[in-house]
């Protein structure tokens, strides 16, 4: 092994073969060490398979329950289900798709430039930028209001022209891009140091300028992650519950996301609204999930 | 069938909102209007019960244990600091408070969550726990309320009446229909202008909050130009909120029935319920702002 690689590739470098495991001694005492190992390994085999099991079904099992109880309370389902699922379901469709946008355009190039460590600082932003993603939602709501509310930070100067965010579908977005464009910078910023620095030379060397090296090599080979990134990110917005509340309010066709929409029919005892609302968020969070995993697993 | 390709995929996921955008529905708006036929039953009904001579008597028993009390939001205040009072003079008793929209609350009930007492901001939300099988006895009326305007101190909407809350342009905050301060407060806007001036209220209307301190809360921050809470909470909102009366022929009172929960320590619920309707109850809810049933 003489490949001169950084410390970023070490671990795509070969290592050596690992030693071959010493055979076991043939007396007694050892064999029967041996077999006890055996029965204890094979206890905590069966151990390990239950849990795993347990821990499948109990993700599954409310899942299920939640779908079959909304075609059971189908009954129920009035023009008023259908207005509120139409209108939360849009909603939520457009604000996640501008949010992710929103994520793609900047988050691209910031993970780039953290990923590369173009910068000083580059691992300080790195650390930061997981920082909404272990902030409990209402920190992120509270956190929002006072930078972008009417009388917040920046939101002052912009009341002072006449632009207001909150209660608006703009302050919805926020939130999502908040809560969510850490998800696929994180990810994206794995991506693209996880690149052969020597691939893109070599293009380069080979006459190719830096924006043919980007589109040929770069993007295509940190296209897996910043697939999963996205997905992830996207999902999260998809969810967003307390930041939204807090800062954009509640408002049908407006700021009423699917998440909200789901509260507050629970709240107001409409039980059949809820459940038909979260089954229909479930499938099609499962569909593009589905939809994702197969574009990743599949070469044009 | 087509065959699926990435390409194809990727371009379907692309259009999923703008399918979704595209898709009109009926024309009935599922919320964010204020029906002016529709609201009128919801805070009525039969008055709560007299209170019988028996539940006044009810004493906490000296082994204490832990009392879980879900009510109104609106109530925060008075049944905190009930709670310090109590736990000070029984030591063995401690005191669960559960706060929310009385709707939220039923619903939480009904679905099993466990409680001891129940106290409701309306006599429909205690209605539905009733019917649903989930209280023992009779509900009793313990306190009422009355509506105001709530603003923010600077008043950036120029609100000086209720006829204001139709101007053009204001930020109004109202809870959900389904809350009783929602209903109470549509109630109080038909009552006042009818279905024409309720109309140009309800395209004021920028959020639809779970319950009345949520209400407090956006218009406290300043986000909201007004709301519609009880007297209590604009007694609660402190310097941050100035109230906006409502006049006297528009105005709503609401009544707080409290109820004992079905599968909860029924001695415990009867001494709250006889402390809540005794000298002492009644005076932390006069000190809150509420008046007598």
């Amino acid at each position: 092994m003489s490949t001169i690689v950084t410390t970023r590739h070490a671990e795509r470098t070969v290592r050596p073969a690992p030693a071959a495991v010493e055979p076991v001694p043939r007396d007694g005492t050892a064999r029967l060490a041996a077999l006890r190992l055996g029965v204890a390994g094979r206890l905590g085999g069966a151990v390990a398979v239950l849990a795993a099991l347990a821990l499948a079904l109990f993700l599954v099992l409310p899942l299920v329950a939640m779908a079959g109880r909304a075609v059971v309370e189908r009954g129920e389902w009035d023009a008023a289900t259908w207005e509120t699922l139409r209108q939360a379901l849009r909603l939520s469709l457009v604000t996640t798709a501008v949010s992710l946008l929103l994520t793609l355009v900047a988050g691209t190039p910031l993970a780039w430039a953290i990923g590369r460590r173009t910068f000083r600082g580059a691992s300080a932003a790195d650390a930061l930028v997981d920082l909404p993603i272990v902030l409990p939602p209402a920190v992120a709501g509270i956190a929002l209001l006072m930078a972008f509310g009417r009388y917040g930070l920046l939101g002052q100067y912009l009341n002072l022209f006449g632009v207001t965010i909150g209660f608006t579908t703009a302050a919805v977005v926020l939130a999502q891009v908040f809560v969510s464009a850490p998800f696929y910078v994180r990810a994206a910023t794995a991506a693209f140091a996880r690149i052969h620095r020597e691939v893109e030379e070599a293009a380069a060397d080979l006459g190719a300028p830096p924006t043919t090296v980007l589109r040929t090599i770069t993007l295509p080979m940190a296209l897996p992650g910043l697939l999963a990134g996205a997905t992830l990110a996207w999902a999260r917005a998809l969810g967003e519950f307390g930041a939204t509340i807090m800062f954009a309010g509640n408002f049908p066709g407006v700021t009423q996301t699917m998440p909200l929409a789901i509260y507050g029919a629970f709240g107001a005892g409409n039980l059949a609204t809820a459940l038909l609302l979260s089954t229909i968020l479930l499938l099609v969070s499962g569909l593009v999930l589905v939809a994702v995993r197969w574009i990743a697993q599949h070469d044009w | 069938m087509a065959r699926l390709t990435r390409r194809s995929t990727v371009a379907a996921l692309a259009g999923l909102p703008f399918w979704a955008g595209g898709w009109s529905g009926g024309s009935t708006r599922a919320a964010g209007t204020i029906d002016c036929g529709a609201t009128t039953t919801s805070a009525g009904g039969r008055a709560a019960a007299a209170t019988p001579v028996a539940m006044r008597a009810a004493r906490f028993p000296a082994t204490g244990g832990t009392l879980t009390v879900f009510a109104a939001a609106s109530l925060t205040d008075a049944f905190t600091e009930m709670k310090h009072d109590l736990e000070a003079s029984h030591p063995s008793l401690t005191v669960t408070l559960s706060f929310g929209g009385s709707q939220l609350l039923v619903t939480q009930i009904q679905q099993g969550a466990r409680a001891d007492i129940l106290a409701t901001a309306n006599l429909s939300t205690m209605q539905a726990a009733e019917a649903s099988g989930n209280l023992v006895g009779e509900p009793v009326a313990f306190a009422a309320n009355s509506l105001t305007i709530v603003v923010p101190t600077a008043n950036p909407g120029d609100v000086a009446s209720e006829q204001d809350l139709a101007k053009p342009g204001l930020k109004l905050v109202l809870a959900q229909a389904a809350v009783p301060v929602g209903a109470y407060s549509r109630q109080a806007v038909c009552a006042y202008g009818g279905q024409a001036f309720a109309d140009k209220v309800a395209a004021n209307l920028v959020s639809e909050e779970e319950d009345v301190r949520e209400v407090l809360a956006k218009v406290q921050l300043g986000e909201a130009d007004a709301g519609i809470v009880y007297q209590t909470d604009a007694l609660a909102g402190g310097d941050k909120v100035d109230e906006v009366d409502i006049a006297a022929g528009a105005n709503q009172l609401a009544a707080y029935p409290v109820a004992a929960v079905k599968g909860g320590n029924d001695a415990l619920a009867a001494a709250f319920i006889a402390y809540l309707l005794g000298p002492d109850g009644r005076d932390v809810l006069q000190r809150h702002g509420f008046q007598a049933p």
